[in-house]
């Protein structure tokens, strides 16, 4: 009997070490690139090619290397500017469709409703021709325009959003209604506060897509002015003879607004994903 | 509830915002060019666009850099959209890849016969922007390819640079032995899966993985077979310290581990970095295949200018590659001088810069020697499919190091190669 117990506790115990080793390894696994980047823009090239793990004193060198190369407040206010205005728009537009798909009763939405979600389906790269066509007979070609339109509605956050609104009691819109309050008031004064972690979340969530979005700007911006910083760090990378130094500087400059978007809205993020309304 | 000015605000943020997003300049007598990496391309056609407008002021240049795969992804996208008005006026476009857009898109690109001289270039590099008759293209930058060496452990090993002149890969092999033997420096360093060397040997024997009609030729091929069987050779003879990845086999020569190197001239800069090794280095010509028809020059990479035919600016694009790169010497000089950028212009060795004796090679006289070699590099057809072709070859040399034989391998080569392409 005793000798159970014992054995019990001590496979738990190995099960406990076995468990947080895991952990351990795989929280190494997300830190180590970050911690490689952060090295990385301290050290010269050649020190990063041999593999250095220590910091170096190079960090100003790279600093201004970079400055040098790069208009730096244009490139990251032409970024901020499609991820800030981008994201604000999409969740306004999606949020107003999922919110739509889950309170109005009708024969047909499911079946509009299955369609949209198959176009989750078709990869970006099938309709990123017609796509460009489009745009150029816009003549939208080389704006920032280009970039957010495609990306309003975006079918995953009205998903996001449908799901979501399942949790949203229908007797504060039913009470909202006697209160006199129009659809779209109710949408905005009650919905949108009730839904607040599930904006949030959503926030997150599209700001990191869009801040890190490649392909599609690449194809679309065609002068310096209108670049993006992923574009300007990818050019700098594929140089004959790369500085490393100057692209780490680059990277960390890249990631630092999506690390402080989601520490920032780090609570409201984790909330968001297990439900708003509670 | 005050619902007006929430409206009218909404409607303003809307409209600030769609004004903010879709400002975009654009203005006549500009020309647009794209390329990559800042320091090499976009660094020699800001020198180039300087020159030209100094002779015409109402030119101006606006050049946008990408990396190299994003130059080419967004010009096929522009392309295959016939979206004429989203491309740039010229682009830059990897030599080995050439074929690929000039025979994918018939009409895309402006030829350039009768506006540019092409006598005036190495004959390779004309020949691989040449499609049924017409020559598209100005030709750039070079990857003639040369045997950079230590005289000093050649020496140790009691071999005067006369003794490296026009060799065959045997002889390499053999005086790879010796330094090893005297000095216990492997000869040299290979990435075994890359496919440069085996482009270096088969080019060095005016072949390819295509014959001039752009079929595959593999099991019939000399050329390669050759090329395969030297390397094949090398590594038996255990003269090459194998590498993994660039940077390791940049090491291997920079550091002083092996003898030799036989690559492109745009190492040159990389080597003369280790400033400590100065009088040190030497080049001799690139060893040559054992067979008939195989010349001691070839070539590793390379890219070339291509003016987009329906471009607005499109004559003027034109006549400037035709005034700066077609016959600028002076400004071939600036470019060595400044960038290292080694270009196809044969009149280019003329220039001071290009006859500069080099202490850190021992005095010599590098560039003439490279001018010289450029000048004999075989011309060939690089066909469509050179990737897939290399990534056959490199798969599948292993098996020809354990002993198999050479057209066996050949035959293994040319069939994983047309599931490839097929």
């Amino acid at each position: 009997m005793s000798r159970s117990v014992f054995s019990d506790r001590h496979s738990a115990r190995l099960f406990g070490a076995i468990r947080y080793g895991l952990l351990l390894l795989a929280a190494f696994l997300s830190v180590f690139p970050f911690f490689w980047m952060l090295i990385g823009a301290t050290n010269i090239t050649a020190d990063i090619n041999t593999g250095k793990v220590t910091p170096g004193s190079a960090l100003f060198d790279n600093i201004r290397a970079f400055v040098a190369q790069v208009d730096v407040p244009l490139v990251l206010w032409n970024s901020a500017k499609i991820a800030i205005l981008g994201t604000a728009v999409t969740i306004l537009v999606s949020s107003i469709a999922g919110y739509g798909f889950e309170m109005f009763r009708s024969k047909l939405r499911d079946r509009i409703y299955t369609v949209i979600l198959l176009t989750l389906m078709v990869p970006f790269a099938a309709i990123m021709i017609p796509l460009f066509m489009m745009m150029a007979k816009a003549g939208l070609i080389d704006t920032h325009l280009a970039i957010v339109l495609p990306t309003l509605a975006s079918v995953f956050i009205i998903f996001y959003f449908r799901q979501a609104s399942k949790a949203f009691p229908a007797e504060l819109r039913d009470a909202a209604k006697i209160d006199g309050l129009k659809e779209w008031q109710i949408f905005l004064f009650i919905y949108v506060p009730v839904m607040r972690s599930t904006y949030a979340a959503a926030f997150v969530i599209v700001f990191m897509t869009s801040w890190n979005n490649y392909l599609w700007p690449l194809i679309v911006l065609q002068s310096n002015g209108t670049k993006t910083i992923t574009l300007v760090v990818s050019s700098l990378a594929s140089a004959y003879y790369p500085d490393y130094g100057v692209v780490m500087v680059g990277t960390v400059l890249a990631t630092l607004p999506t690390l402080f978007v989601f520490f920032a809205m780090q609570r409201q993020f984790v909330q968001g994903m297990l439900g708003s309304v509670k | 509830m005050d619902t007006l000015p929430l409206k009218t605000f909404a409607l303003r943020a809307a409209l600030a915002g769609a004004t903010l997003l879709a400002a975009a300049p654009a203005f006549a007598g500009e020309i647009t060019i794209w390329c990559w990496d800042p320091n090499f391309n976009v660094a020699v056609m800001r020198e180039a666009g300087a020159r030209y407008t100094k002779a015409h002021p109402e030119t101006t240049f606006n050049i946008v850099d990408f990396a190299k795969a994003d130059v080419e992804q967004k010009l096929q996208t522009g392309l295959a959209s016939g979206t004429t008005n989203a491309l740039p006026d010229i682009v830059l476009i990897e030599d080995y890849g050439a074929q690929k857009f000039l025979q994918s898109f018939p009409d895309a690109f402006a030829p350039m016969t009768g506006k540019v001289d092409y006598s005036g270039f190495a004959p390779y590099k004309v020949e691989l922007m040449t499609l049924e008759g017409k020559t598209y293209g100005m030709p750039f930058d070079s990857g003639v390819t040369g045997l950079f060496y230590r005289r000093d452990y050649l020496e140790q090993a009691g071999f005067k640079p006369a003794d490296l002149e026009n060799i065959t890969w045997d002889r390499y092999i053999e005086i790879g032995k010796a330094v090893e033997a005297k000095t216990g420096k492997k000869m040299t360093t290979q990435e075994l899966n890359n496919g440069g060397m085996t482009r270096i040997m088969m080019q060095s024997a005016g072949k390819w993985y295509f014959n001039a009609d752009g079929e595959l030729d593999v099991t019939g091929n000399a050329a390669l077979k050759g090329a395969l069987e030297a390397q094949a050779k090398m590594v038996k003879a255990g003269i090459v310290k194998p590498a993994t990845g660039w940077n390791d086999y940049v090491n291997a020569f920079t550091s002083g581990d092996v003898a030799s190197v036989v690559t492109g001239v745009w190492i040159t800069g990389t080597i003369k970095a280790q400033t400590a090794q100065a009088g040190k280095w030497g080049v001799a010509p690139t060893p040559r295949l054992d067979m008939a028809g195989s010349t001691n020059a070839s070539n590793l990479g390379g890219s070339s200018w291509y003016v987009i035919e329906s471009s607005k600016e499109k004559d003027e694009a034109i006549s400037f590659l035709a005034e700066i790169y077609g016959k600028d010497v002076e400004f071939y000089q600036k470019i060595l001088a400044d960038r290292g950028a080694v270009g196809s212009l044969t009149a280019a060795r003329s220039g001071a810069v290009y006859q500069q004796a080099d202490a850190f090679f021992g005095g010599e006289q590098v560039w003439q020697r490279f001018s010289d070699w450029l000048a004999k590099v075989p011309p060939v057809t690089y066909g469509i499919f050179t990737n897939e072709l290399d990534n056959a070859v490199t798969a599948n040399m292993q098996a020809l190091i354990a002993g198999k034989p050479a057209d066996e391998v050949l035959k293994d080569i040319e069939a994983q190669a047309q599931t490839q392409i097929q």
